[in-house]
């Protein structure tokens, strides 16, 4: 058996390692890898940052525990700048398994920035219906969540003062790990009650949503782990999307060199093979 | 540290561990957690969609509040269940027949506009601007997304791509290569989709050995090095057990 051919037939499982360490190391010894910012990201960004205090700031996290580790640090980002510029803070899911986790996230972020519910900030927790939910929030915010997650009657709550509904709305963001998510509050929300819109999404779904991006269907878009990375770095509080930057540049270049020489073993087979 | 900080830790450690070491072989480790994950997952959705729905939508504003007008959604919902008793599915269709026509109403038009007219006409969005002052201008930057010269590639790569589904011609002379340019646009795509799915795949590694190496702290008891221990001195006893039985038939 030739080399080429002994490289092919390598037990994957020691790939798997070289991977696994590639992940691990960086973790355990960071280097601190510079970030540079996208275009996209800053779009979410400048946008909330051009918000004066007081505007009225929706953020739909549309995901479950599954993409947690790419859409959490995403909405804490968010959820930090949105404090920090004291918008009044609207936070709903439109999916049923996220709901627990929107709930921990709202709560971490606003004892940590000292906001307080009702008054600053609302969770108004899950509804069924997806695209329905959206249309019937830009009807009337109040019969779609009569009462918000903790069971407070969303009429009473000072920060929903003056918000009758999605037109009220000076900026949404989707965080999303699929549908429902940016293209339904797109579809149901924006294109019809005419709010802007940025995104957030899992790194499996961001290329289906740069031509959305493109045509400025969205103003904006948090690509993965790595959008969150340089959301982190705008804000100027790093976390854990910082953190994982040089692990994720390290497996990038471990898979980009096995590529490489997976097919320079295939094409000497081939030859070795016709020759 | 709370209890059930700490309890979720060690669970949260144990069931990572037991989903990784798939990544050696299949065993009943990889299954138990596996089986918890489909089993949680369904009954969490169930206890939400009852509480959510069943309690807060339906039973509290038709006793409570009195809103008998939910009875009529309510009761379309409860055909549907007629599914399952043969002699009366056919009420079932009235139901379906329903959601489909309130959803076809709300989704076509809006996918139609959505999807549809508002990427044709960001397709063809003039290839010159005319910007005030400097009159008619054509940007040449690769790495502007409003730059005339992208309008130029993407207007090529849709039109392309397009042709290249297009099966009602066949695809000889000019058209052969209209079609190989929309394969290579294609190619680019699925290329540029994988390589986001590789990252994406990585982030998840990246944020599950971040938790194992949050819970290799002392404050929580060390969860990730006593649990990689279990589960190593398991899936040994496992293997070695596996080898000593003898094989069936």
């Amino acid at each position: 058996m030739t080399f080429a051919e002994r490289m092919l037939k390598i037990d994957r499982r020691i790939i798997f390692a070289v991977i696994g360490l590639c992940t691990l190391l960086p973790l355990l010894y960071p280097v601190g890898l510079p970030i540079k910012v996208s275009p996209e990201v800053r779009g979410v960004y400048d946008y909330i940052e051009s918000l004066p205090p007081g505007s009225v700031f929706l953020l739909s996290m549309d995901f479950d525990p599954a993409s947690k580790p790419e859409l959490y640090p995403q909405s804490i980002a968010i959820l930090r700048h949105a404090f920090r510029k004291n918008l009044r803070v609207i936070v709903m899911t439109l999916w049923v398994t996220g709901t627990g986790l929107a709930d921990q996230v709202i709560s971490q972020i606003a004892q940590e920035t000292g906001k307080v519910n009702g008054r600053d900030y609302v969770f108004l927790g899950w509804s069924p219906g997806a695209g329905s939910v959206i249309i019937n929030m830009g009807q009337d915010l109040y019969t779609t969540f009569p009462v918000d997650y903790y069971g407070k009657p969303t009429k009473e709550l000072p920060v929903l003062e003056g918000v009758q509904n999605l037109r009220d709305v000076n900026y949404a963001v989707s965080l999303a790990a699929g549908n429902p998510g940016v293209e339904a509050w797109y579809v149901f929300g924006k294109d019809k009650y005419k709010f802007e819109l940025g995104g957030g999404c899992t790194g499996v779904i961001a290329p289906g949503l740069y031509p959305l991006l493109r045509s400025g269907q969205i103003n904006g878009l948090i690509g993965g782990l790595r959008g969150a990375a340089e959301y982190e770095s705008l804000i100027g509080q790093k976390g854990r999307a910082v953190a994982g930057m040089d692990a994720q540049s390290a497996t990038h270049f471990a898979i980009i060199v096995l590529v490489i020489l997976c097919n320079i073993f295939y094409v000497s087979l081939r030859r070795k093979q016709k020759g | 540290m709370p209890f059930d900080t700490l309890l979720g830790a060690w669970i949260a450690t144990g069931l990572t561990l037991f989903i990784l070491s798939f990544l050696y072989e299949d065993n009943p480790l990889f299954k138990v957690a596996e089986h918890l994950y489909v089993g949680v997952s369904v009954g969490y959705t169930i206890v939400k969609a009852y509480d959510t729905v069943i309690i807060h939508l339906i039973y509290e504003p038709i006793v409570k509040q009195g809103d008998w007008s939910l009875l009529i959604p309510l009761s379309i919902g409860m055909l549907m269940l007629t599914r399952y008793v043969p002699k009366a599915a056919w009420l079932s269709r009235y139901a379906f027949a329903f959601i489909v026509g309130v959803g076809s109403g709300l989704a076509i038009p809006r996918t139609i506009s959505s999807y549809i007219l508002k990427q044709v006409e960001d397709t063809v969005r003039p290839l010159a601007s005319m910007v005030p002052g400097d009159g008619l201008t054509f940007s040449f930057n690769l790495l502007n997304p409003a730059s005339n010269l992208n309008t130029i590639i993407i207007l090529l790569g849709v039109t392309s791509v397009l042709f290249y589904f297009f099966f009602s011609v066949e695809h000889t002379g000019a058209g052969k290569a209209v079609a190989r340019t929309g394969i290579l646009f294609l190619m680019i795509s699925f290329g540029a989709a994988f390589g986001y799915t590789v990252m994406a795949r990585m982030s998840l590694l990246i944020g599950r050995l971040t938790d194992l190496i949050e819970f290799s702290d002392p404050s929580y008891g060390r969860a990730t090095l006593w649990l990689a221990a279990v589960t190593v001195a398991a899936l040994v006893i496992w293997a070695r057990q596996r080898r000593e039985q003898p094989p069936e038939g």
